[in-house]
């Protein structure tokens, strides 16, 4: 393209050679008109530099020196091919970048596809795995109730092993959607009060465990940015842990605190439950992952899994520490201040 | 039954879910005078008395509607909609009951303004207590107007 210009201008340089006072403005066409036709308004460029050069020059002219002709011209050349040069490296520049750009569009509709897939089938999961559940369990029901003389004791504890399973099955599909729902909810990110948030967490679940002597010891924690929803899950998901492998202890006892890290702040949720061993700590996050059995602790393995999924939405990170009988330790981290 | 005289209109596509309703209702005697409709469609030619209901009186309209949100042909939110968008049919309270816990739906029915939305429980005693707390409280605890 460069080399286009060049012998494009020599060429009109050498035709209009003898006609003097024209020369310079001559030049000026060919190189308008490349800059053009490379599409991007830099054509400009090469006027702006021959209004320069004019205005040199008559200012030369009223002080008596006089320019030759020549020397203008090959200024004037010098400078043009700089720019023509400066520019088409420019024009490839903005063109590749419009190339990768085009790229990112046709990724970024295809992620908004997926995720809209994903959604209709997150709702077909809510609404239509439910329906045929419900049915289950609302008939085995109905056999007991309309065909109690019928059914022997073992009949009825078959019937109650339906009922057992379509309901851990409910909460599954619940826990299911719950995971989906905190991978693609639109986050709105405030200032939440993490103390106020952990102890009204506390204090509601403990309600529901009015017989157990369970003790929150909270420390000062800073304020974090994130979430309210989001977060208010994480918290829920992690005392809701911690009260579940404390249950056989007398006091329970659950404490929170925090420690400052480089960019972003660190809290912790630590119990005196029954722990886990550490060589399992990779497991810790999967989804339906367990490390206790079913008769042990409830539990569907997803809890985790949505909190690692919420804190790294968030850019923070989230780890465990444990030993058997001896307690967990759960860390999250939160960026001091986040921007998305 | 006299299909002018219905109390409620139960409008459920999934025939387990309607008969397990309709089981809880009968166990408050609230089934006297319930008819089920199968989709949206059958719903608004109950309602407006078109189609195969043409030959019903338009004036007997039911005191409760149930109305699953995701059926064929016509859905409820279209049938919501157009209960609503209707001077007659505006004053009959409209329950959703639906297996949806989605946010959008349940958005976009109290938009379109709804009396109440319920989400069916999978577990069979809160279903049933679901179902019939809903029903003893629109069928007589609360107060149309004349």
């Amino acid at each position: 393209m460069v080399l286009l210009s060049l012998f494009l201008v020599f060429i009109y340089y050498f035709q209009t050679n003898n006609i003097p006072n024209n020369t310079f403005l001559g030049c000026l066409a060919p190189l308008v008109l490349t800059s053009v036709w490379m599409k991007r308004r830099t054509w400009f460029a090469p006027v702006f530099l021959a209004l320069i050069l004019i205005f040199i020059q008559l200012l030369a002219n009223r002080f008596g020196i006089r320019f030759y002709e020549d020397y203008f011209l090959i200024v004037m050349f010098i400078f043009a091919v700089v720019i023509v040069a400066f520019l088409s490296e420019r024009i490839e520049k903005v063109r590749s970048l419009n190339r990768l750009n085009d790229e990112l569009e046709k990724e970024s509709k295809k992620l908004e596809d997926a995720n809209k897939e994903l959604e209709a089938f997150a709702y077909s999961v809510s609404h239509d795995l439910r329906v045929p559940l419900r049915a289950i369990d609302g008939f085995s029901r109905i056999l007991v109730e309309d065909y109690q003389d019928d059914l022997d004791d073992e009949g009825k504890r078959l019937i109650g092993i339906i009922r057992e399973n379509t309901k851990k099955m409910g909460q599954l599909i619940d826990d299911i959607l719950h995971l989906s729902r905190a991978g693609r909810q639109e986050m709105n990110i405030t200032q939440i009060d993490m103390e106020s948030l952990f102890k009204n967490t506390f204090d509601e679940l403990k309600r529901t465990h009015e017989d157990r002597n369970i003790e929150l010891e909270l420390k000062t924690l800073p304020p974090a940015y994130g979430d309210r929803t989001l977060l208010q899950q994480v918290v829920s998901n992690l005392i809701a842990n911690s009260v579940k492998f404390t249950s056989p202890r007398d006091p329970a006892i659950i404490e929170v605190g925090s420690k400052k890290g480089d960019k972003e702040n660190i809290y912790y949720v630590k119990d005196n439950g029954v722990g886990f061993d550490m060589k399992y700590s990779s497991k810790l996050f999967g989804l339906f992952q367990r490390l206790h059995g079913q008769n042990e602790f409830e539990g569907t393995g997803v809890g985790l899994s949505i909190v690692q999924r919420i804190i790294r939405r968030h850019g923070g990170d989230v780890w465990g520490e444990g030993k058997v009988d001896q307690g967990a330790t759960i860390y999250f981290s939160l960026p001091y201040k986040n921007k998305k | 039954m006299d299909l002018d005289e219905v109390e409620i209109l139960l409008v459920e596509d999934n025939e387990t879910d309607a008969e397990l309703t309709i089981r809880a209702l009968k166990k408050k005697n609230l089934t006297n005078k319930l008819v089920w409709v199968k989709d949206g469609a059958e719903a608004l030619e109950f309602l407006f008395a078109t189609g195969s209901y043409s030959d019903r009186s338009k004036e007997g309209l039911p005191r409760l509607i149930l109305l699953d949100l995701r059926m064929p042909k016509v859905d409820g939110l279209e049938v919501l909609q157009r209960i609503k968008a209707d001077e007659k049919t505006r004053k009959i309270p409209v329950v959703v009951l639906t297996s949806s816990k989605e946010d959008k739906d349940i958005v976009e029915s109290y938009k379109l303004g709804v009396n109440s939305y319920v989400s069916k429980p999978v577990e069979f005693d809160e279903f049933t207590q679901a179902i019939s707390t809903l029903g003893l409280y629109w069928m007589l605890l609360n107060k149309p107007p004349e």
